[in-house]
């Protein structure tokens, strides 16, 4: 056995390990884990932004800072594509 | 990419405005059911992916420039930021949701509990949707039109 | 029932599905499986009550990825190197 394939192997069994346990200490089955901010957020989705659908309120008002950094990464991920594309192109 | 053959382009004709409309739908009420701007984005964009596999790229390219997608898409990405910006200015905050309550565009509150869906909710949200909607929809467009053009030239190089 | 059954088949069938994407040789036929397992596992968010995150899902893993990749494969070689 090489080098290499003996580093992955132990990478391989490290890994397994760790989800092995992480398996173990899983919450059950639907039954998520408490959080005050849901409940903060079910409660006054409707009144505070006005939509029906609590999860675009969440990503378009509560976080809009994420959706944001979203745009800004879709944004350079094209002008990138294109600068180089255009460049083989020619 | 060149074309293919006359049974894919018809069944890719009779299929693509259904496919737009289900995305556009999926953007606009994007408030009152599952989807927004991201999602009905990737199904527009997916349905002008299969109109440009089916009748190759250099037709598409003449239908639709790649200059007009990356302008298309800064509209978009202007639009949101400045909406968030509007929030700043009419409110306090950024992305502030300076429309809800108002009497203006999207300002109805629904009352509390499940209610019949009413699209004049939401505030800002749905100009936003509609926003990062033409955003996406221009951004995904512009990556598979432009590799394919460029494959398909250097494949008539060699 | 046939829920559970299905939370019990659809995992393993993406396992599947995944372990052909890496052993394939052709590798359109790979960028096709790879589509495979996006679509189940779409279809294993939209049972897990995320319809959100099973739209883009199933429209960017599903078609716009596999897209790229035939064209990349097309202006590339299509069979993988024995090394």
């Amino acid at each position: 056995m090489s080098k290499r394939n003996f580093a992955a192997v132990v990478f391989f069994l490290v890994i397994a390990v760790f989800f092995f346990f992480s398996a173990l200490m899983m919450h059950p089955f639907g039954v998520p884990e408490k959080a005050d901010m849901d409940d903060e957020i079910i409660k006054g989705v409707q009144i505070e932004t006005g939509t029906n659908n609590g999860v675009t309120s969440v990503v378009f008002d509560y976080r809009g800072f994420d959706t944001l950094g979203e745009a800004t990464i879709l944004f350079t991920a094209v002008a990138g594509v294109i600068m180089v594309f255009r460049r083989l192109k020619q | 990419m060149s074309e293919m053959s006359k049974i894919v382009r018809t069944i890719s004709s009779i299929s693509f405005p259904l496919i737009i409309i289900y995305g556009l739908y999926i953007i606009s009420h994007g408030h009152l059911t599952p989807g927004g701007g991201f999602q009905g984005g990737a199904v527009v964009a997916s349905g002008c992916a299969m109109i440009l596999v089916a009748y190759g790229s250099i037709w598409t390219i003449g239908k639709m420039k790649e200059k007009n997608l990356s302008l298309l898409e800064s509209i978009g990405a202007i639009c949101f930021i400045l909406l968030a910006i509007f929030g700043l200015g009419f409110g306090a905050v950024f992305f502030n949701n300076f429309l809800v309550g108002s009497d203006f565009l999207f300002g109805t509150i629904p009352s509390a509990g499940s209610t019949i869906a009413n699209i004049n909710t939401g505030g800002v949200i749905p100009l936003m949707n509609f926003a990062v909607g033409i955003k996406v929809i221009a951004g995904l467009f512009a990556i598979v039109l432009v590799m394919a053009h460029a494959s398909s030239t250097r494949e008539g190089k060699k | 029932m046939i829920l559970e059954a299905i939370h019990i088949i659809l995992p393993i069938l993406i396992v599947i599905a995944s372990i052909y994407a890496v052993l394939l040789k052709d590798l359109i036929a790979a960028a096709i499986a790879v589509s495979a397992m996006s679509l189940m596992l779409s279809l294993e968010f939209y049972i897990l009550q995320a319809p959100d995150v099973a739209i883009a899902e199933a429209g960017i893993g599903a078609c716009l990825t596999t897209a790229i990749l035939i064209i990349a494969i097309k202006a590339t070689k299509r069979m993988e190197d024995e090394t």
